[in-house]
């Protein structure tokens, strides 16, 4: 049975992938050889600059879901690759880095600095970058497989999200593409008209993948003092209450698009990533759920297991965008 | 994926007084691993409603796990209807527990504030063994929020009770009962846990009076892990996780607005 599958130059072991923001806490919980078995780990998004987060309250549990902003509380690059990154490397699963830039000079910054991770850590960089496996015993990769463009950041021009903007979309994907020597992944919001058009801008940019949905622009309020319940005021909502939309999302933008999608919202169990799947999904990621069922990523992994064993499915790309009409 | 995560068998659950009840559950690996202050995060539900687990101090680790805990919401008052044989989803145990008292310390001073009196007869069950004086004040909102507390006087300590209407002991919150104990800045240590103004009074008092503690802080919690950066607090040294840097503190290290 084979369940790899391939972004760009890369050979994951399976599909299933945790999402950026919800997978990351200490070692000493963790059972090694259980999250061996993910086909990628996405470390939570990493910006130029250490960034403190907001102040609480962060998160707010509505039906089915929450509302988290979290602020994108990290290191920064220097000490993510400083204090973060050897650790997530000893995993050895694939990682796919997520960043974000205020502007697209910290993009490019970040980038570079990613870049020489693999450039101070390779004697022959141009075989490794090659080779069509990834191979997580090989540790002149640096175990970034990827790198996930979080582009829910700010627009600066437009006062919207790069996200919301099909030429911002382009461009800013273009930028590092030039740059990156890992394939390039764009994260898309759903807080927009049509996201079809969004991906395509991704695309045409040159994007290896897509990967969405990010959160929903959310609020809860509080009647008894009449102040929202979030710190930051308004929050993004996660979690299985907006799975139905985000796979609507997902099998929007597979139709539009040629390169590979990275399904994620809500997902709780294998079903639900089969139907990320069959919408069209090359890979799927657990997110909001895992705070809920930590083995959640792993649920996924087996239940997809047993429904190939069932359905005498040899290759999991049969199941990939196989939805009828 | 987690070691931490496994399905527990409830042994008992009884109601102690009309607002606080006790669950016991059979886990002999987490009883002797857990230290005072550390907490479990059950899932409460089968389902999604509710869908964030539940975090609850650990009340005792002894054969068996217990919590002391009172049902206020949706979480809670699922718990209230395990029986005994139920299955039990559990992480932990989690989090930094309390920071034992310094070398000098004679009496130890538990301040306590409803089901915040929750991890103080674990920290009893560790501290008995030392020779401090111990002394627990317990503020209960109501009659129903008082409990005998036989555990902890069976321990050796002093409790003092107040409540808001006066129906047991004084009249008052907790803070009416600092002057039943003679506070020393250099040999009495303070443990407390309970509702953040409580907290804040207490660190005030300790503040004037020069005396070093602990507090157990609480936050809203998804993963419980340390992973989502969701149940940060503000501290003198920045935002940091309940679930994962506490939920003990230094006393003076918590900001409260
Ligand atoms: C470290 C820690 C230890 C705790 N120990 C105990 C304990 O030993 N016994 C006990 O009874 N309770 C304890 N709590 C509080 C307990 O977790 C909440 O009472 C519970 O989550 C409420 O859930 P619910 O669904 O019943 O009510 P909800 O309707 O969800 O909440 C009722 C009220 O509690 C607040 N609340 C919800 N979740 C939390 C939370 N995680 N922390 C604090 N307040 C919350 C809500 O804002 C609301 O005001 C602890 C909390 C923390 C953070
Ligand atoms: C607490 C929390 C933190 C998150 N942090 C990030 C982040 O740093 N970067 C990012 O791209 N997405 C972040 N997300 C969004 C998730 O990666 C995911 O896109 C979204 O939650 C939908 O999936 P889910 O419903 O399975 O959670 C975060 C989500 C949550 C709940
Ligand atoms: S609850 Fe997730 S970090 Fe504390």
């Amino acid at each position: 049975m084979n369940l790899s599958v391939k972004i760009a130059n890369v050979t994951f072991q399976n599909p299933v992938t945790v999402a950026s923001g919800t997978f990351g806490h200490a070692e000493k919980y963790y059972n090694l050889k259980e999250v061996r078995k993910l086909g990628a780990i996405v470390p939570k998004t990493v910006t130029f600059y250490p960034q403190v987060g907001n102040p609480p309250v962060r998160i707010w549990e509505t039906p089915s879901g929450m509302i988290n902003a979290i602020g994108i509380e990290n290191p920064g690059i220097d000490g993510f690759i400083q204090a973060k990154l050897p650790n997530f490397k000893k995993i050895g699963v694939p990682l796919i880095i997520s960043i974000l830039g205020h502007n697209p000079q910290e993009f490019v910054g970040i980038v570079e600095k990613l870049n020489n991770v693999i450039l101070s850590e390779a004697k022959d960089l141009k075989e490794s970058l090659d080779s069509s496996a990834y191979r997580p015993q090989n540790d002149r990769m640096g175990g970034i497989a990827a790198i996930e463009l979080n582009l829910s950041c700010p627009n600066l021009q437009h006062k919207t999200l790069v996200a919301q903007d099909t030429q911002a979309t382009q461009e800013i994907v273009k930028q590092i593409k030039t740059i990156s020597k890992f394939p390039v992944i764009a994260k898309l919001s759903p807080n927009v008209t049509d996201i079809g058009e969004i991906a395509l801008a991704a695309e045409a940019g040159g994007a290896d993948a897509i990967s969405l949905i990010n959160t929903f622009t959310a609020m809860s309020i509080d009647i008894k003092t009449r102040q929202s319940r979030i710190g930051n005021f308004t929050g993004g909502l996660s979690g299985p209450a907006i799975r139905p939309i985000a796979l609507a999302m997902v099998h929007q933008v597979y139709k539009s698009v040629k390169i590979p999608v990275i399904g994620m919202g809500g997902i709780a169990n294998a079903d639900d990533a089969l139907e990320f799947m069959i919408a069209g999904a090359t890979m799927v990621a657990v997110g909001t759920m895992n705070f809920v069922n930590p083995r959640a990523p792993l649920d996924v992994l087996e239940g997809i297991t047993s429904y190939m064993k069932e359905n005498k499915i040899a290759d999991i790309k049969e199941i990939i965008g196989s939805l009828k009409e | 994926m987690d070691k931490i995560q496994n399905t527990y068998r409830v042994i008992s659950n009884e109601r102690l007084c009309a607002h606080f009840w006790r669950l016991t559950f059979d886990a002999p690996q987490l009883a002797q691993e857990v230290q005072p202050g550390q907490f479990v995060h059950i899932r409460t539900a089968d389902g999604l409603e509710p869908l964030f687990r539940r975090p609850f101090s650990i009340y005792r680790a002894q054969r068996y796990v217990e919590i002391l805990y009172e049902p206020i919401g949706p979480g809670t008052r699922l718990l209230a209807v395990k029986q005994k044989g139920d299955s039990l989803d559990v992480l932990g145990p989690l989090g930094t527990g309390f920071k034992m008292p310094p070398e000098r310390t004679k009496q130890v001073v538990m301040i306590a504030g409803g089901i915040g009196v929750a991890p103080m007869l674990i920290l009893t069950d560790i501290l008995k063994k030392k020779k401090y004086e111990l002394i627990l004040l317990y503020g209960g909102r109501t009659r129903g929020h008082v409990y005998p507390m036989k555990e902890f006087k069976d321990s050796g300590v002093k409790v003092y009770i107040s409540t808001d209407d006066g129906s047991v002991g004084s009249k008052g919150r907790v803070s009416v009962l600092f002057d039943k104990v003679h506070f020393n800045p250099l040999t009495t240590f303070i443990y407390t846990c309970g509702p953040n103004p409580m907290i804040k009074g207490v660190q005030e008092f300790a503040a004037k009076h020069n005396i070093g503690g602990q507090a157990s802080c609480e936050e809203i919690m998804a993963c419980g892990l340390g992973a989502c950066l969701g149940c940060s607090i503000e501290t003198k040294h920045g935002y940091r996780t309940v679930c994962y840097d506490g939920p003990a503190f230094d006393l003076e290290e918590v900001i409260f607005y």
